[in-house]
């Protein structure tokens, strides 16, 4: 009954007013960053990030606000995929398969209200997951001590550069790289200064923020520059309704992907896109001649959908339980929580009962804000599409400048994020995945401090890094993960190509 | 080979990494492993994928036409401008005119890009200096 009180306890904290009102907001900026290509859920996060700064939010609700814009982004990406076949994000790319089929078909409403409602189910389902695994995960990595979170950080890592990208090799230069990056500034127990070349800017270290507008949002105005835009589009969305029979048709499917997908989730690295392809492969496969997958099937739309919410929730687990994001948006999550005061990790269950709680309430109220925003209003949001890409490029840019100038208030972080911008967009071009780059940076510092403390325990003992069975099991996950490119290879064969979380 | 060039590249600088790491000088007040061997374990980790990468390159990617690189290097030039630009003139000029330069860029005519990115950028800098508290520079040039 502990969670109950807990969960009570967190309505408590989500359903003030302000709270409240920011559930909203996030739901509706994950929604439009959703809706629109070019603007992705990083740096939708990252660029709100600076407002929770500027008007002092208590550190529960700027997480509720920008949990509120990842989770959302899931449910607006489908729209375009399924109206237009131009997929928001690159969690609903397997969507656009069937739900393409579908709009073509005269069914883009139910089309879009499944997708709506297998969210909405993935992603309630998916906190109750979050509420019941959670404490239970917290409890026990409480007692971790710096070797089994060096090595929980070296498996993150692990993990994380096996299913980022194409090529391992790439994504381990990429996570190295960001590491390095983590490494700049004021040694924090020697108090020398390491690879700040003489610049006073980078004291204090590179700053998560500038680091992730510049490889996302800014590298992505490069990206939009290069590929032929397109203009203006009109789409029509029609009447939005599902039939009972079909619902029902869909609801194992519904079931099924999203207990896929909040255990993908989970895993640091596999994030939602991995999550809504390996759904719709194994419910295709599943189903066999049952369906027809590939022509316009509306479970080929609520599989993909349903895996990509619950993943999101998942990926909640083990940011909030051992300080651990294993993408680019919770990563950047993390930075915020830390600048605001509250490192997460299992010591949040019992010192900051509110962050986690209200967070886990807050996920209940916004997927049913989410439902009412993407059934009844899903046109709405369809019209942003005639906003021309000469104006909305330009107007993210201006956001971001005021993001990153709004860090330090110094222009320096202007300059960094130009020279990032460029990097992300070679980084793109040549198939490094960006996220790793971000992590490594944001995790980079909590890493070498481990690693000090335990040789500091152990006077120098590398032997006390795999002294403990948690440790030593890590470990062997660790190099187990990197094996992980060949299977899922394997598994992209057998019917498509899904794309990379970045 | 674009990827033999980038792997050289990263294990030129892994290597600069590592040499800068091993010029650190270390009081005796440190702690028994010291600011260095992190930086050697990075060090390396990036050295030895670089070096894979070198034996082991994808194939080349598709860079953008000849005719776009001008382009290019007049945004990435405004950013760095812009950098320089924001005390001296303001965010509300800088602003407007990085706009407008890119809205260009993406297909606008002059009198919609000029028109859209001042109200654009009028609109949030009362949105964030009235509304949200956030300080922006009104520019040494004004003031």
């Amino acid at each position: 009954m502990d969670i109950l009180q807990a969960l009570m306890n967190g309505f408590g904290v989500a359903f003030q007013p302000l709270n409240l009102l920011l559930v909203v907001l996030g739901c509706l900026v994950g929604t439009l960053i959703g809706v629109l290509p070019g603007i992705g859920p990083i740096s939708g996060v990252a660029l709100l990030v600076p407002l929770t700064f500027a008007l002092k939010m208590p550190p529960e609700s700027a997480l509720i606000l920008l949990a509120g814009i990842y989770y959302g982004a899931m449910y607006g990406g489908s729209t375009t995929s399924i109206l237009l076949n131009i997929p928001g994000e690159t969690s609903s790319v397997v969507t656009a398969i069937d739900g393409n089929k579908l709009a073509k078909q005269g069914q883009a409403g139910p089309a879009l209200a499944m997708a709506a409602w297998g969210s909405f189910i993935a992603g309630t389902l998916s906190v109750v997951g979050l509420m019941t695994l959670g404490p239970l995960l917290a409890q026990w990595a409480i007692r971790f001590g710096p070797a089994e979170y060096f090595a929980l950080m070296v498996f993150g890592f692990s993990t994380l550069s096996a299913l980022a990208g194409k090529n391992l090799f790439k994504a381990l230069i990429a996570t190295g790289f960001g590491l390095m990056l983590a490494t700049v500034g004021q040694d924090p127990q020697s108090g020398i200064s390491r690879y700040t070349f003489g610049f006073l800017q980078l004291e204090d270290g590179m700053d998560f923020l500038v680091v992730a507008i510049g490889l996302f949002a800014v590298s992505e105005v490069l990206m939009i520059l290069e590929e032929k835009t397109p203009g203006a589009i009109r789409a029509q969305v029609g009447r939005i309704y599902l039939s009972f029979k079909d619902f029902m048709a869909s609801l194992l499917t519904i079931l099924r992907s999203s207990v896929m997908g909040f255990l993908i989730g989970v895993l640091p690295g596999a994030g939602a896109s991995i999550a809504s392809f390996v759904a719709y492969t194994t419910e295709k496969r599943l189903l066999g001649s049952k369906a027809r997958f590939g022509e316009g099937d509306l479970r080929g739309v609520a599989a993909p959908e349903s895996a990509n919410n619950a993943a999101a929730g998942g990926a909640m687990i083990p940011l909030l339980t051992l300080g651990l994001p294993g993408s680019g948006t919770t990563a950047i999550m993390l930075g915020a929580l830390v600048s605001l005061g509250v490192t997460p990790g299992p010591q949040m269950f019992e010192k900051n009962p509110e962050v986690v709680w209200g967070l886990i309430a807050s996920m209940y109220v916004g997927n049913a804000v989410l439902l009412l925003l993407n059934l009844p209003l899903v046109g709405l949001f369809v019209r942003l599409l005639a906003v021309p890409a000469w104006f909305l490029i330009p107007a993210v840019l201006a956001i971001s400048f005021i993001g990153v100038y709004a860090v330090n208030n110094n222009p320096f972080d202007l300059l960094l994020m130009a020279v990032f911008g460029l990097l992300g967009y070679l980084m793109r071009k040549l198939d490094f995945p960006l996220a790793p780059v971000l992590l490594g940076l944001v995790l980079g510092y909590l890493m070498e401090i481990n690693l000090r403390r335990a040789m500091t325990i152990s006077n120098g003992d590398v032997g006390y890094l795999f002294s403990s069975p948690i440790a030593v099991v890590l470990w062997v996950l660790a190099v187990l993960s990197l094996f992980a490119p060949a299977i899922l290879a394997r598994l992209r064969k057998q019917g498509l190509g899904g794309d990379d979380e970045l | 080979m674009t990827d033999r060039i980038v792997g050289a590249l990263f294990l030129l600088l892994a290597v600069a990494y590592a040499l800068e790491a091993s010029r650190m000088q270390v009081g005796f007040l440190s702690d028994p492993l010291g600011p260095r061997p992190f930086p050697y374990i990075i060090a390396a980790l990036v050295g030895l994928s670089a070096l894979w990468l070198l034996f082991r390159p994808d194939p080349d990617p598709t860079w953008p036409p000849r005719h776009l690189w001008p382009t290019f290097g007049l945004v990435l030039l405004s950013l760095v401008a812009y950098a320089y630009l924001l005390l001296p003139l303001g965010f509300i000029l800088t602003t407007t005119l990085e706009m407008t330069l890119l809205s260009l860029l993406f297909g606008a005519r002059w009198w919609q890009g000029l028109g859209g990115a001042l109200a654009f950028t009028l609109a949030v800098y009362f949105l964030f200096t009235e509304g949200l508290g956030v300080s922006l520079p009104v520019g040494r040039i004004f003031g």
